[in-house]
């Protein structure tokens, strides 16, 4: 009996040992690609294409970084994300706080009808708004704006925030409601100095998706950010692929670590939120 | 009496304030172009050439559907892609998830790494494997020779037998996380008691996971399912910055075929009626899929 279960305590952790294995396996083929990046951006460009190729770099250099940064648009595309993505965030934080509590807390004839179109509009694929998108930003002369780029992010983002946000705003119990007004509150105070801070985590949420979607969006910044120096970063890097040809990617792999250290930065100080925020962002809000 | 109705009224007002940046954006950037790539669908405009878009009615629709042979080939590659890729992705996360959650010191940073690639520009993914999977200089490639498969390296993204199955694997690692995480939190919602009590009754890992873990996990498995295959209809990035869609037209998807008769052929009649067109079978397929299979998902991008 007691030899029975001392085997089976082996079994369990021999097969605990296999299950860390496997899954330290397949960690080191996840990390694999940006770890190569890493590597490849560490190297001087005649290290980088020896043949055979080897693992590990001959000598570590930051040459290519500094090449980025100094000589190309680097810090321009840096420039045109940081921009595009705080003015995004910002107008979607702002236009569905807004709408959130209209939707939330507020009652009017038609609301559910029109909730409901706003809703639907998240399952409608982007494909269908380029065209028009970009004929409209031809005549305004908004193609290689920010601007260009910010008001469509802002639309494609503010269904969510708005999912995020009604949903926040909701859950506030009338009293408070009663109380500030009782308290002389207007309108805006009682959005502003009331509601709002309560939904401080939605709020959270509502940035981090569109945070996320706004630093990697290619198909908008592809197609209306039409020269370089417009350019985010998701589309200077292919930029700067395809002006250098092949000789260009420990430059490439420097962009690469350099676009992805922010949002990771990001990401470790606020993974639970990240992780929660986007899993619930993508599936319902 | 005045008071009561000024408050009214300026209840009124401040609802159409706090409305009003929504209505803009959403009728200006969603509403107008959906109808306005719908009537573009209908009509005949070369960008390049016209002055003004030309009304034909249906027959651009019978044109591209029925004629079109790049249409049809953007079809056929678009469930080539579609399949593996919802396998990969479904079968990958499930696995690990299942594997994480038996975990106890750890589960975190594994948690974090499989995460790690959802924060990944989908172009810095197609960047990375682009310069893995190098012709000649490429890591992998070396990898397979220097283990005597050197007859197995090739060109991957510029063979048409392998380029797009290359794009399967370059999305698949970068939307697993998502999954991943979905399906994890599914995992560790199963109340120990029910695993332990599957283990007390002699079941050995595989029979617990098998009639323990996936019947419980059925709402996750259905929401996440359905994220993955509309998800594998909507493919741009990679065909336009890793293939161009080629070699030849081997990796053209839906996405790209519609961008392509926009913005190089400047067509935007066709553009509009192959965005219609994949924009109907994705709704007809999430609308069906939500129906049959019902938890609450929609999809994004």
């Amino acid at each position: 009996m007691n030899g029975l279960r001392s085997f089976a305590r082996l079994l369990s952790r021999r097969q605990t040992a296999i299950f860390y294995a496997m899954v330290i396996v397949a960690s080191a083929l996840f990390l694999f690609p940006p770890l190569w990046m890493l590597n490849t951006s560490l190297r001087a460009t005649e290290d980088i294409y020896r043949v055979p190729p080897t693992v590990l770099p001959a000598k570590i250099t930051l040459e290519n970084y500094v090449y980025v940064l100094t000589q190309m648009q680097g810090t321009r595309y840096f420039l045109n994300s940081v921009v595009v993505t705080l003015a995004s965030v910002l107008l979607v934080l702002l236009a569905s706080a807004m709408g959130g509590y209209a939707f939330g807390a507020r009652r009017f004839r038609g609301k559910e009808l029109l909730y409901m179109g706003i809703v639907f509009v998240l399952t409608v694929p982007y494909i269908m708004y380029l065209i028009p998108i970009y004929l409209m930003e031809i005549k305004l002369h908004l193609r290689n704006t920010w601007i260009g780029l910010i008001l469509p992010y802002v639309a494609l983002n503010l269904p969510w925030g708005l999912l995020i946000m009604r949903s926040a705003f909701s859950t506030i119990p009338l009293e408070i409601k009663d109380a500030a007004v009782i308290d002389g509150c207007n309108e805006y105070q009682l959005w502003y100095r009331v509601m709002l801070p309560i939904t401080r985590p939605a709020l959270a949420a509502t940035t981090i998706v569109t945070f996320v979607f706004v630093w990697q969006e290619y198909l908008f910044a592809s197609t209306l950010m039409t020269k370089n120096q417009w350019q985010t970063l998701p589309v200077g890097i292919v930029w700067l692929r395809d002006e250098l040809q092949t000789m260009a990617y420990g430059r490439v792999g420097a962009m690469f670590v350099l676009s992805i250290l922010p949002i990771f930065i990001l990401f470790l100080l606020l993974r639970n939120f990240f992780i929660k925020g986007l899993t619930e962002g993508m599936l319902k809000g | 009496m005045s008071w009561l109705s000024s408050r009214k009224l300026q209840e009124r007002l401040s609802l159409l304030v706090f409305l009003l940046p929504t209505l803009l954006f959403v009728f200006i950037f969603i509403a107008f172009p959906v109808l306005s790539s719908g009537y573009l669908s209908f009509t005949e405009f070369n960008y390049a050439k016209d002055d003004a878009p030309a009304f034909v009615g249906f027959s651009g629709y019978m044109d591209t559907i029925l004629h079109d042979t790049l249409f049809h080939t953007a079809i056929k590659n678009q469930f080539q892609f579609a399949i593996p890729y919802i396998l990969i992705t479904f079968v990958v996360s499930l696995g690990l998830a299942i594997l994480v959650g038996e975990l106890g010191r750890g589960a975190r940073i594994f948690q974090i790494i499989f995460y790690l690639p959802m924060i990944v520009a989908m172009s810095m993914a197609g960047v990375a494997f682009s310069w893995i999977l190098n012709q000649d200089v490429g890591i992998f490639n070396h990898f397979l020779r220097s283990i005597g498969l050197a007859s197995w390296a090739r060109n991957w993204f510029g063979d048409p037998a392998t380029a797009l199955y290359g794009l399967v694997v370059t999305r698949s690692w970068k939307m697993i996380g998502f999954t991943f995480i979905v399906f994890l939190s599914g995992v560790q919602a199963i109340p120990r008691s029910l695993r332990e009590a599957a283990k007390v009754d002699g079941a050995n890992f595989w029979q617990e996971v098998r009639h323990v873990v996936i019947p419980l996990l059925r709402p996750y498995l259905l929401t996440g399912g359905i994220w993955i295959i509309i998800n594998s209809l909507k493919v741009f990035t990679l065909p336009h910055m890793v293939t161009q869609g080629g070699p030849g037209v081997a990796t053209l998807t839906l996405y790209y075929y519609s961008w392509k008769a926009a913005f190089q052929r400047y067509d935007m009649g066709l553009a509009s009626q192959v965005a219609y067109v994949t924009a109907f079978i994705i709704l007809l397929l999430s609308w069906a899929l939500n129906k049959v299979l019902n938890p609450e998902s929609t999809g994004r991008f």
